[in-house]
């Protein structure tokens, strides 16, 4: 069969895949065409007055394409969610060749077994509230140094995953626990919908600033939306982590 | 101009990885490998146009176009929700055939019906 | 500068794809993703870069590394 493998039908299809390759990909490079600067313009002269952050980043993502936040939330949570229940319905699993003592070998994987060491005690243990405080100074002053809610989320989630690491069975903290994280997440979704329709009675539109019309700063609307997706994020990222980890049923 | 040629080969990299490799979890990276080989292009693109990083401080003129950026961060979370999810898929076919490799499972799951 | 890093990354994707120790792939994945990490705090990108060093090699390796866990490490058996 090897000598057929080089037939002219193969040079063939390898000729016309690289012709179709590079006939897409060939104005790509030839194209002299440079960037457009006129966003960049208006959002240098504009963005700090109507917005008030400094980070023009956050002021994009919050403020002038708020909608596509509110998207990327739904994903974040549908993905946690499908995992989450994806693996809790795999212990229970009948599949061909499993017997019973197969299913208490391999779903006791959790992490407080015999193969601990004082290392991961201290280290993760005693940096968990570190990186805690961490990931809230990114998420409330992520208005004016880069940052943030993604990023604060995420650090806060990594947060979780250290303490959940380093703490003992019979010391463990209440944000292991899975109701409390469900609920946190829950909870953040509702205020972020709540907080994308307090524009509208106010006539400013759906996410509209309603601090636009008064004399206070309207930055105190980012900082809140921010706290908002921080929470959300954090507590839905640290609750896939810890359901994979096997310290939650 | 050579950084595009660079990363038109990464991408396609991570093509061949998810067309070619029988193992599952290499599918994943390869994946993974693609997504962030997208991401750099748009970041690269919008940098040739300032010389600041886009936090407008005192004094501060000329900053990079902060649009791909904004985009950019919503497609790394997905990007990590996307491969999040596929590994629990992969990890339930583990449980249900014992292999991560595609032929065994195709084999398992056409030749031994429900 | 730029080059430089976007050739060290190609490399680390071509090992992470190859390689029949599925850990090793997984650590080259890490390195990857802080490589662009770096890659996007030259190209004036810093909250891009806080997101993909806190997501990269932070959540990512976590999910991998469960997924290889309890499962089977070696490939290409």
């Amino acid at each position: 069969m090897k000598e057929k493998k080089y037939s002219i039908f193969f040079i063939f299809q390898i000729i016309l895949s690289l012709t179709a390759v590079l006939a897409v990909l060939l104005p790509i490079f030839l194209s002299k065409v440079s960037w457009p600067d006129l966003a960049r313009n208006y959002l240098e002269q504009n963005g700090l007055q109507e917005s008030g952050a400094r980070n023009l980043v956050s002021s994009i993502y919050l403020g002038y394409r708020a909608f596509d936040t509110l998207g990327e939330t739904i994903v974040l949570l549908v993905a946690v969610s499908g995992t989450i229940s994806i693996i809790s319905h795999s212990g229970l699993s009948l599949a061909k060749g499993f017997g019973e003592d197969e299913i208490k070998k391999q779903t006791y994987n959790s992490i407080s077994g015999f193969h601990r060491t004082e290392l991961l005690d201290v280290v993760t243990g005693k940096l968990g509230p570190i990186v805690l405080i961490f990931g809230l100074y990114l998420m409330l002053f992520g208005h004016l140094s880069p940052g943030g809610g993604f990023q604060g989320g995420v650090v806060v989630a990594s947060g979780i995953v250290f303490m959940a690491l380093g703490s003992k069975t019979d010391s463990s903290t209440w944000l292991q626990e899975g109701r409390v994280l469900a609920k946190i997440e829950a909870a953040g979704f509702l205020f972020l919908i709540l907080a994308s329709l307090s524009g509208i009675p106010g006539g400013f539109g759906f996410f509209g600033n309603p601090l636009s019309a008064t004399e206070a700063s309207p930055v105190i609307y980012i900082i809140i939306l921010n706290i908002i997706i921080g929470l959300k994020v954090g507590a839905g990222i640290g609750f896939m982590c810890i359901a994979m980890l096997g310290k939650v049923e | 101009m050579i950084e595009r040629i660079l990363l038109i080969i990464l991408f396609l990299i991570g093509f061949w990885g998810i067309i070619a490799k029988k193992n599952i979890i290499k599918k994943i990276f390869a994946l993974s490998i693609l997504n962030s080989s997208v991401v750099i292009l748009y970041i690269l693109e919008g940098s040739k146009i300032g010389t600041n990083a886009p936090i407008l401080e005192e004094g501060v003129k000329n900053v990079v176009d902060p649009i791909p950026q904004a985009l950019m961060l919503t497609a790394i979370v997905i990007g990590v929700c996307i491969t999040a999810l596929a590994l629990a898929i992969a990890f339930r076919l583990y449980r249900y055939t014992h292999t991560f490799d595609i032929d065994e499972i195709h084999r398992k799951l056409h030749d031994e019906p429900f | 500068m730029t080059i430089l890093i976007l050739i060290l990354l190609i490399v680390l994707s071509l090992y992470t794809l190859s390689s029949r120790d599925l850990l090793h792939g997984i650590i080259a994945l890490s390195a990857f993703s802080l490589l662009s990490a770096i890659l996007f705090y030259i190209l004036y990108a810093p909250d891009v870069a806080i997101t993909e060093a806190a997501v990269g090699a932070g959540v990512s390796t976590v999910v991998f590394v469960w997924a290889i866990r309890s499962t089977e490490r070696k490939d290409k058996g």
